[in-house]
C-alpha cells in the first residue's frame, strides 16, 4: 500500500484519474468534489517532497518504466534530485495557488480539474525522459493553461489568452517539428538515447533539428523581444492563474530547457545570449511600468530568463555541482516571491503602483510585501542571495566578467523598480481597500516562511554557521513580535541585546576590527540611548535598529567575502528601511537603497574578481591577489566610496541624512558612515600597497577624497537646513579620512584612524545637538532660530566643542587630525593635494561658523523666549561625547598609541612618539604640552578681563540694545544676519557646486527610463505581430548559430 | 630644558617686547598712512594713549556669557600663536613653547582667536558682527590658499615643518633668505599676507573709516582695550611668522625690529595705494594670480630646487 | 520521367500546408482564418512526421514469414512516427478546439473578430 502510494508516477495517474472523475462527482456531491480536490493537491504536493526528503538522504533516483518494458521502447520517467525538488516546488507552489485561488474554483469541477491537469503537466514536463512525451506534455500544460485563462472572461484576459495560445501553439509546433527530426537522425525518441547518437545530429538537417527544438523551448521561456504576449497574459488574468503560469509554466520550460542541453550544445552560446539579453531588456522596461502586475510579468521574465542565463553558462563552465544552490536557489527564490507578490497585489486588489499609497497603515501587509521584495531583490537572507552570490562568484572563476557585469546591472534595474513600488506603499495616502481575508493571506505568509526557511537552508549548504550570521534578521524579526510594546521600552530592551552582544563580541576583537569595533558597536549604542528621549510610537522602528546594530558584529567578525557582503547587505536594508521611517524621507529613500546595492554589487563584483585568482573567499586571501589587484582595489574602494558618498556618488547622501529621523541621522552619520571607512581600510590593506596599478588606484583616492573634502565642504556653507549642512559635513570629512588612506603610510593610517574615531564624536554630538534643536524649535531652517544660547545653554556648549573640534583648531582633538594628515600626504609628497587639503580645512570655518551664529546667536525670535533646553536623555549623551573629545584633546597619546599600535602591524612605523611628543618625518606635535599652554595663555586675558569688568560686575543688557547707527531695530526677523549667509561666496565660488552629479544621475535615470520606452515598442499588442515574431525569431536563431552551412 | 619657570618668564619677557613693538608699530602705520593722505595724523604714542583709557574705563555691558569671553579668545589667541613661534634664532630665550608643535600648530592656532572672537561677537546680536565675520572668514578662504601653497613650497623646499629647522636652513647669508632661493613661493606668501593684515585692498571686513561694522562693533572699553593689544601681539606673531619662514629670521631684536618693519610696510604701502575690493572680487583675486603663483613656487621648488 | 516517391510527396504537400498556414496566420486579419491557418501547419506537421518514417518499398512492420527479424530493420515502414502522429492529432484537434471557443468569446466580449482590436493589453 505504502509503496504504491510512493510510486512517483502517481503525481501523473492521480492528477489525470482525479482530473477527469471530479466533473462526474460534481454532479452528484459538489463536497465530495472539493474534498477530492484538496485531498489530491496535497498528496500531489506531499508526494514529491517526501521523494526529495528521500532522495536527499540517498534514496536512488528513480527511473520509472511504463509498459512494462525498457527504453527506449517505451517512455520513462526519471525522478531524481532536480526533477523532485522542481517537481516538489511547482505542486507546493500549486498547493499555495489553490488555497488563495479558492473561490475562484470553488463549486467549478472542471476548473479543478484543469488545475490539477495543468499541476500535473508541468510535472511530466519535469520528468520525462522521452523528447516526443516532452512534447505531449507541453500541451498538456498548454491546453490546461488556456482553459484557466478563460476563468476570467473579460475582453482584456480573452484577448490576451488568445495572442498566448497562437504564441504557445506556434512554439510547440516548432517543437514537435524538432522532436520528429532528431528522431530521423538518431532513431530514438528517448533523450538519453539521443546523447548517445548526438554524433548522428549534424549537417544542414542537424541544424533545422536542432534550432527547432531550442525554438520551442526558447519561446516558451519568452524572450526579448518576442514575449509581449507572455507578459498580457501577466497583466491581465486573474492573478493566481498568472502566478501559475509565472512559476509553474516556466518552470517546466526551463527544465525542458535543462534536458535538452546536451543535445544542442552548438545553440550553448546563442541561448547565453538570448537570455542575457531578455534579462537585461525586461529589467530596463521594467522601470516604465507603473503597473503592478505587469511589472511582475517584466520580472517573472527576468527572473525565468536568469535561470536559464545561470544554467547554460554553468553548463558551459561545467560547473554542474554549483547548479543545486544556484538554479535551486533562484528557482526557489522566483518560485514563492513571485507567486507570493502576485498574490498579494490580487488580494488587495491593487493594480496601478499608486494605489499601493497607505499600505504603511497595515504593518503586516507592508512586511509581507517588504519580504517579498527583498526576496525578489536578491537580498538576504533569501535564497536568492545565496545563489546570486554563488553565481557571481563560479561566473568570475570562469571568467565571464562581462556576464558578472550583465547580471549586477540587469539585478540594480530590477531592485528600482521593485523598490520604487514599495516607496509608494510607505508614503502616505488613504487605504482604499478593505483588509484582505486571512485565508486569502494565509498563503502569501506560507511562501514568506518557506523563502525564509529556503535562505536558512542555503546558508547550511554553504558551509555557514548559519544562525549566527543570520542573527541580525533573526534579531529583528523576533523583535518584530515584542512591536506592541510601548517605544521605550523596547528601546531599553534593544540597547541590553546590543550591549550583551558587544559585550561578546568586542573584547574578541583585534586590531583594526577591535578599534572599529568600539566605534560601531559603541557609538551604535550611545545613539540608540540617545534615541530614548522620543516616546512615540515607532513601529517596527527598535527591531530593524537591533538589525543594523547586530550587522555591525558581523561585518567586524566575518572572516570571508560571503560572510562580509551579508552583514554589508543586512546594513543596507536595515538601515533603508529606518531611513524609511523619516517623515518626510520618502523622495529620497529609492536613491539610497540604489546607490547602496550599487555599492554592494560593485563590493560583489571585486570580490568575484578576487575569488577568480585565489580560489577562496576568506578576506585574508585579499591580500594574495596579484595580477587582478588593481581591479579588485577599484571594485572595493569604488563600492565603498558610493556607501561613503564619495564625490560624484554624494546625491544620495544628503536628503537622506536630513531626511531620517533626527537620532537616526546622527547614527547614519556618525556610526554607519564608518562601516563605510572600515571597508576601505580592509581594502587598502590588503591590496593598497601592490605597486603598479594600486598605486594609480590610490592616487586616484587621494584626490578623490580631497574633492570630496572640499566639496563638502562648499556645498554645506550654502545649506539653510541644518541637517542638510551636518550631512554635507559629513561627507567632506569623511573624504579626509579617504585621502589619508590613500597615502598607504603608517602615518597616514594612524591619521585615516583618528579622523574616523573623532568624526564620530563631533558628528554624533552635532547631530545630537540638532535633535534637540529641532525637537524644541521643530524646525530645520537655520534662519528661523537665532539667540537660543540663552535658552539652551548646554547644546550651546555641545555644538561649541563639537566645531572647535571639527575644525582643527588646536588644542582640541580635531588639530591631532589634521596634523597626522598634512603630515601624512606632505611626506607622501601630494603637495596639490596637501593644498587642496588646507583650502577645504578653511572653508570648514564658514559652515561652522554659520551654524553656531546663525543658531545660537544673533536675535532671538520671540515665539522662542520660552524654550527649554533639550531632554536629558539627549543632553546626557552629548555631555558623555563633550567629556570624551575633551579627554582626548588633553591626552591625545590615549588614541594615537593604539590606533598607532595597530597601523604598525600593517606597515613599518614612521609615527614616532617620546612621550606625549610625537614625531612624523616632517614635524612634531605635543598635545598635552599645547592644551596646557593654551589653557595658561587662556587664562591671562580671562584673569585681566575680570579685574577690569570688576569681576563680572557688568549688566546683561536687552536683546535690542544694541549700537545700531540711528536706527532702531525692527524685530529679530528682520535684525538677524542669518539668511544667505554667505551671499558674497555664492557669487564668488557659486558656480563650482551648481548640482553638476545630480543632474548627471538624473540624466542617467531619464536615459535609461527612455531606452525602456525604446525597448518597448516592440510591444505593440497585436497578436500577429507577436507571431511574426516568434518565427522571425526562430529564424534568427537558425542563422546566427550558422544556418544551413 | 630649562624649568617651567623660567619657561614663562622668558615667555612674559617676550610678549611684553612685542606687544609694546606691535604697538609702536600701529602708530607708525596710523602716521604714515596719513602722511600718504596728506594729513599730519596722529602721534607715534597716540595707540598707548588709546589703550590707557579704554583700560581706565568701566565694563559696564554684556550681552551674555560667550560675548563677555570673546576678548578673552581673541587675545588669547594673538598670545598662544605668539608662544608657538621662536621669537629670535638660536635663542633659548626667545624660543618661547615652540617645543609644543610645528608650523601647522602655529598656522591653526591663528584661527583661535578669530574663532572665539566671532562667536562673542555674534551672541552680541547685532548684524554687522555676523557681516563682518562672515566677510572675514570668507576672505580668510581664499587669501589661506596662496600662502598655503607658499607654506608647502617652502616645506618641500627644507624637508621640515619645524620652523627652527626653515629658519637654521636661511642663515649664512642673504642669498640664502626663502626671499631669494624661492621667490615665487615669497610672493605668494606676501599677497596672502596683504588679505591677513586687512588693509586696503582687503579691509572690507573691517571697513574701519565709514562704519562701525565688523567683530568689534558692540566691543566698548576693556573689551576693546584687550582686542587693541590682541591686534598688536598678533601682528607681532604674525610678522615674526613671516620673518622666520621666508626672510631668513632674526638673531637679534634690532634684526627683528628692521625685518618686521619691512615687510609690515609692504602691506601699508598697498594699503595706501590701492582702493578697496568687495569681499566677492578679493575671494577671486586671491584664488586666481596668488594661487597660481602658489602653485609654480611648488612646482619650482620639486622641479628646480629639489632634484 | 521519373517517379516521385509517395515519401517525398507527402513531404512536400506538407510543407506546402506548412507555409500556407503560417502565411495564414501572419497574414489574415480574421481569428477564424487564423486558426483555420494553424489547422493547416497542424496538419502539414502531421504529413511531414509520416513521411520521415517512410522507406521506399517497405512493407507494413509485421515480423512474419515475409520480413525476418535480420532484415526487418531496413525493410519495414518505421511505425512509430504512424503512431505519433496519431497523438499529435488529437492534441492539435484539442488546441484548436480551444481556440475556436476563445474566438467565440472573443466575439461576444468585442463584437469584432478582427485580432487587430485584440490589443486590449501592450507595454
Amino acid at each position: 500500500m505504502v509503496e504504491a502510494l510512493g510510486n512517483p508516477l502517481n503525481l501523473i495517474i492521480v492528477a489525470l484519474g482525479v482530473g477527469f472523475l471530479l466533473p462526474l462527482i460534481e454532479r452528484s456531491s459538489p463536497a465530495l468534489s472539493r474534498g477530492l480536490f484538496n485531498l489530491t493537491i496535497i498528496y500531489q504536493a506531499v508526494l514529491p517532497l517526501l521523494w526529495l526528503l528521500w532522495l536527499v538522504n540517498g534514496a536512488a533516483a528513480q527511473q520509472i518504466q511504463t509498459a512494462g518494458i525498457a527504453p527506449p521502447f517505451s517512455i520513462n520517467l526519471r525522478l531524481g534530485l532536480e526533477e523532485a525538488f522542481f517537481v516538489a516546488g511547482v505542486n507546493l507552489a500549486s498547493l499555495l495557488g489553490a488555497w488563495y485561488l479558492g473561490g475562484l474554483l470553488r463549486g467549478r469541477a472542471a476548473a479543478m480539474s484543469v488545475f490539477l491537469i495543468l499541476s500535473m503537466g508541468v510535472d511530466g514536463m519535469i520528468m520525462t525522459r522521452d523528447l516526443f512525451n516532452l512534447f505531449i506534455f507541453i500541451e498538456i500544460t498548454a491546453i490546461a493553461t488556456y482553459g484557466l485563462l478563460s476563468l476570467e472572461r473579460n475582453a482584456a484576459t480573452l484577448t490576451a489568452g488568445f495572442k498566448y495560445i497562437i504564441a504557445t501553439s506556434l512554439a510547440s509546433t516548432f517543437f514537435l517539428l524538432g522532436v520528429m527530426l532528431f528522431y530521423y537522425l538518431t532513431g530514438t525518441l528517448n533523450i538519453d538515447g539521443m546523447r548517445e547518437q548526438i554524433a548522428q545530429v549534424q549537417g544542414p538537417l542537424g541544424m533545422v533539428a536542432m534550432s527547432l527544438l531550442v525554438a520551442g523551448v526558447v519561446i516558451e521561456l519568452k524572450p526579448y523581444p518576442a514575449n509581449g504576449w507572455g507578459l498580457d497574459v501577466y497583466e491581465s488574468a486573474p492573478t493566481g492563474i498568472a502566478a501559475m503560469v509565472s512559476v509553474g509554466v516556466s518552470a517546466g520550460a526551463l527544465f525542458a530547457l535543462y534536458k535538452i542541453l546536451p543535445l544542442i550544445e552548438p545553440f550553448l552560446p546563442a541561448l547565453v545570449v538570448v537570455a542575457g539579453t531578455t534579462f537585461l531588456a525586461s529589467n530596463i522596461i521594467g522601470l516604465k511600468q507603473n503597473k503592478v502586475r505587469r511589472l511582475l510579468g517584466y520580472s517573472s521574465i527576468a527572473q525565468v530568463s536568469l535561470l536559464a542565463l545561470a544554467m547554460v553558462l554553468l553548463t558551459q563552465l561545467h560547473r554542474e555541482d554549483a547548479m543545486p544552490l544556484v538554479i535551486g536557489g533562484l528557482f526557489l527564490n522566483h518560485l514563492l516571491a513571485k507567486a507570493g507578490l502576485f498574490w498579494l497585489s490580487g488580494a488587495l486588489q491593487r493594480n496601478a503602483v499608486e494605489d499601493w499609497r497607505g499600505l504603511r497603515a497595515n504593518p503586516l501587509l507592508l512586511a509581507i510585501l517588504g519580504l517579498l521584495l527583498a526576496a525578489l531583490a536578491g537580498l538576504p537572507p533569501f535564497p536568492g542571495f545565496w545563489a546570486k552570490w554563488e553565481l557571481v562568484m563560479q561566473l568570475s572563476a570562469g571568467g565571464m566578467v562581462s556576464w558578472v557585469a550583465l547580471i549586477l546591472v540587469g539585478s540594480l534595474l530590477e531592485a528600482v523598480y521593485l523598490f520604487r513600488w514599495f516607496g509608494r506603499a510607505m508614503s502616505p495616502g488613504v487605504q482604499l481597500t478593505p483588509a484582505p481575508a486571512v485565508a486569502q493571506l494565509l498563503p502569501i505568509v506560507l511562501a514568506v516562511l518557506g523563502l525564509l526557511a529556503a535562505g536558512h537552508y542555503a546558508a547550511d549548504s554553504l558551509g555557514l554557521d548559519t544562525l549566527w550570521v543570520l542573527l541580525p534578521a533573526y534579531a529583528g524579526i523576533a523583535l518584530v513580535s515584542i512591536d506592541g510594546l510601548p517605544t521605550r521600552p523596547k528601546g531599553l530592551i534593544t540597547l541590553a541585546i546590543v550591549a550583551y552582544y558587544a559585550y561578546r563580541v568586542v573584547p574578541v576583537l583585534e586590531g583594526l576590527t577591535g578599534l572599529f569595533g568600539l566605534m560601531l558597536l559603541g557609538g551604535g549604542l550611545l545613539m540608540t540611548a540617545a534615541g530614548l528621549y522620543r516616546g512615540d510610537t515607532r513601529r517596527g522602528y527598535y527591531a530593524l535598529l537591533t538589525m543594523l546594530l547586530l550587522s555591525f558584529g558581523g561585518l567586524l567578525q566575518a572572516d570571508t567575502s560571503l560572510e562580509f557582503f551579508l552583514a554589508w547587505e543586512f546594513l543596507t536594508v536595515s538601515s533603508y528601511l529606518l531611513l524609511c521611517m523619516g517623515r518626510d524621507a520618502a523622495p529620497y529613500t529609492l536613491a539610497y537603497l540604489i546607490f547602496s546595492l550599487a555599492a554592494a554589487f560593485l563590493l560583489l563584483a571585486g570580490f568575484g574578481l578576487a575569488y577568480a585568482e585565489t580560489q577562496s573567499i576568506a578576506l585574508a586571501d585579499l591580500a594574495n591577489v596579484k595580477d587582478g589587484a588593481a581591479a579588485v582595489l577599484g571594485l572595493l574602494l569604488l563600492g565603498f566610496l558610493t556607501k561613503a558618498g564619495a564625490l560624484g556618488v554624494h546625491v544620495w547622501l544628503p536628503g537622506a541624512y536630513a531626511e531620517a529621523d533626527d537620532d537616526f541621522s546622527a547614527m547614519l552619520a556618525a556610526v554607519l558612515g564608518k562601516a563605510a571607512v572600515f571597508g576601505l581600510f580592509l581594502s587598502v590593506i590588503s591590496l593598497g600597497l601592490k605597486g603598479g596599478g594600486s598605486d594609480v588606484v590610490m592616487y586616484l583616492l587621494s584626490w578623490i577624497g580631497l574633492l570630496t573634502a572640499f566639496f563638502g565642504a562648499l556645498m554645506a556653507i550654502f545649506q539653510e537646513d541644518l541637517k542638510k549642512m551636518l550631512a554635507y559635513s559629513s561627507m567632506g570629512q569623511v573624504g579626509y579620512m579617504v585621502a589619508a588612506l590613500a597615502t598607504g603610510s603608517h602615518l597616514g593610517w594612524v591619521a585615516a584612524g583618528y579622523l574616523a574615531v573623532n568624526h564620530l564624536l563631533f558628528k554624533g554630538l552635532l547631530f545630537l545637538v540638532a535633535a534637540g534643536i529641532i525637537l524644541r524649535v521643530g524646525q530645520r531652517e537655520m534662519y528661523k532660530m537665532g539667540g537660543l544660547i540663552h535658552n539652551m545653554p548646554v547644546s550651546f556648549f555641545g555644538m561649541l566643542i563639537a566645531i572647535i573640534a571639527l575644525s582643527g583648531v588646536p588644542p582640541l582633538t580635531g588639530f591631532g587630525g589634521k596634523w597626522l594628515m598634512l603630515n601624512a600626504l606632505l611626506e607622501k609628497g601630494w603637495y596639490w593635494q596637501t593644498g587642496l587639503a588646507f583650502f577645504a580645512s578653511a572653508v570648514a570655518f564658514l559652515y561652522l561658523f554659520r551654524m553656531i551664529h546663525t543658531v545660537f546667536l544673533g536675535q532671538r525670535k520671540r515665539i522662542h523666549k520660552d524654550l527649554r533646553d533639550a531632554p536629558l536623555a539627549l543632553l546626557i549623551p552629548q555631555l558623555l561625547l563633550v567629556f570624551v573629545i575633551l579627554a582626548l584633546s588633553v591626552q591625545p597619546n590615549w588614541l594615537v598609541n593604539p590606533i598607532a599600535a595597530i597601523m604598525a602591524s600593517h606597515l613599518p612605523q614612521t609615527l614616532v612618539m617620546h612621550g606625549s611628543l610625537m614625531q612624523s618625518g616632517l614635524g612634531y606635535w605635543d598635545g598635552f604640552l599645547v592644551i596646557n599652554v593654551v589653557g595658561a595663555v587662556f587664562m591671562v586675558p580671562l584673569l585681566m578681563l575680570l579685574v577690569l569688568s570688576r569681576f563680572m560686575r557688568v549688566q546683561r543688557v536687552k536683546q535690542f540694545n544694541i549700537v545700531f547707527a540711528a536706527e532702531r531695530p525692527e524685530s529679530p526677523e528682520t535684525t538677524h544676519y542669518a539668511y544667505d549667509f554667505y551671499s558674497f561666496y555664492d557669487r564668488a565660488l557659486g558656480f563650482l557646486v551648481l548640482p553638476r552629479a545630480t543632474a548627471f544621475w538624473n540624466g542617467v535615470a531619464e536615459w535609461s527610463h527612455s531606452m525602456g520606452t525604446g525597448l518597448r515598442i516592440f510591444y505593440t499588442g497585436n497578436g500577429q505581430t507577436y507571431a511574426l515574431y516568434i518565427l522571425l525569431y526562430v529564424v534568427t536563431l537558425y542563422f546566427a548559430v550558422g544556418g544551413p552551412s | 630644558m630649562q624649568d617651567w619657570p623660567v619657561r614663562i618668564g622668558y615667555f612674559l619677557i617676550n610678549l611684553t617686547i612685542v606687544g609694546l613693538y606691535g604697538m609702536l608699530l600701529s602708530g607708525i602705520v596710523a602716521r604714515t598712512l596719513a602722511k600718504v593722505q596728506g594729513r599730519i595724523g596722529i602721534p607715534v604714542y597716540q595707540p598707548f594713549i588709546d589703550l590707557l583709557k579704554n583700560l581706565g574705563k568701566r565694563t559696564a555691558v554684556s550681552h551674555g556669557a560667550m560675548f563677555y569671553l570673546g576678548p578673552v579668545f581673541r587675545l588669547a589667541g594673538g598670545i598662544g600663536t605668539l608662544a608657538f613661534v621662536p621669537v629670535l634664532y638660536g635663542s633659548e630665550m626667545f624660543s618661547n613653547f615652540n617645543s609644543a608643535g610645528d608650523l601647522l600648530l602655529a598656522m591653526y592656532f591663528m584661527f583661535f582667536g578669530q574663532l572665539g572672537m566671532a562667536i562673542g561677537a555674534g551672541e552680541s546680536g547685532h548684524p554687522f558682527s555676523a557681516i563682518g565675520v562672515a566677510r572675514g572668514l570668507g576672505q580668510m578662504t581664499a587669501y589661506e590658499v596662496p600662502f598655503a601653497l607658499a607654506i608647502i613650497a617652502i616645506v618641500v623646499q627644507y624637508g621640515s615643518l619645524s620652523i627652527n629647522d626653515i629658519v637654521a636652513a636661511q642663515q649664512g647669508g642673504i642669498l640664502n633668505w626663502t626671499l631669494f632661493t624661492n621667490p615665487l613661493a615669497v610672493i605668494a606668501a606676501m599677497i596672502a599676507f596683504l588679505g591677513m593684515t586687512g588693509y586696503s585692498p582687503f579691509d572690507v571686513t573691517m571697513a574701519p573709516n565709514e562704519i562701525p561694522i565688523g567683530p568689534p562693533t558692540e566691543y566698548h572699553s576693556s573689551y576693546l582695550a584687550m582686542m587693541t593689544m590682541n591686534r598688536a601681539v598678533f601682528a607681532g606673531a604674525k610678522l615674526i611668522l613671516f620673518m622666520d619662514l621666508f626672510f631668513g629670521g632674526a638673531t637679534n631684536l634690532v634684526e627683528l625690529v628692521i625685518k618686521t618693519w619691512a615687510i609690515y610696510m609692504v602691506a601699508v604701502v598697498v594699503g595706501a595705494a590701492f582702493p578697496r575690493f568687495r569681499v566677492d572680487q578679493s575671494i577671486r583675486f586671491f584664488l586666481r594670480y596668488p594661487t597660481l603663483i602658489g602653485i609654480a613656487a611648488i612646482g619650482y621648488t620639486q622641479a628646480v630646487l629639489l632634484p | 520521367m521519373i517517379e516521385l516517391p509517395l515519401s517525398t510527396i507527402t513531404l512536400g504537400t506538407g510543407f506546402g500546408l506548412l507555409l500556407i498556414g503560417l502565411w495564414g496566420m501572419l497574414v489574415r486579419k480574421n481569428i477564424i482564418r487564423m486558426v483555420i491557418g494553424f489547422s493547416l501547419i497542424d496538419t502539414g506537421i502531421h504529413m511531414i512526421m509520416v513521411s520521415l518514417g517512410y522507406i521506399r518499398g517497405g512493407t507494413a512492420p509485421i515480423i512474419d514469414a515475409a520480413v525476418d527479424r535480420a532484415t526487418a530493420l531496413t525493410a519495414v515502414v518505421d511505425p512509430v512516427p504512424s503512431a505519433l502522429v496519431l497523438t499529435a492529432i488529437v492534441i492539435g484537434l484539442g488546441i484548436t478546439a480551444v481556440m475556436l471557443a476563445y474566438a467565440v468569446q472573443i466575439h461576444t466580449h468585442k463584437k469584432t473578430l478582427s485580432i487587430d482590436d485584440c490589443t486590449d493589453s501592450k507595454w
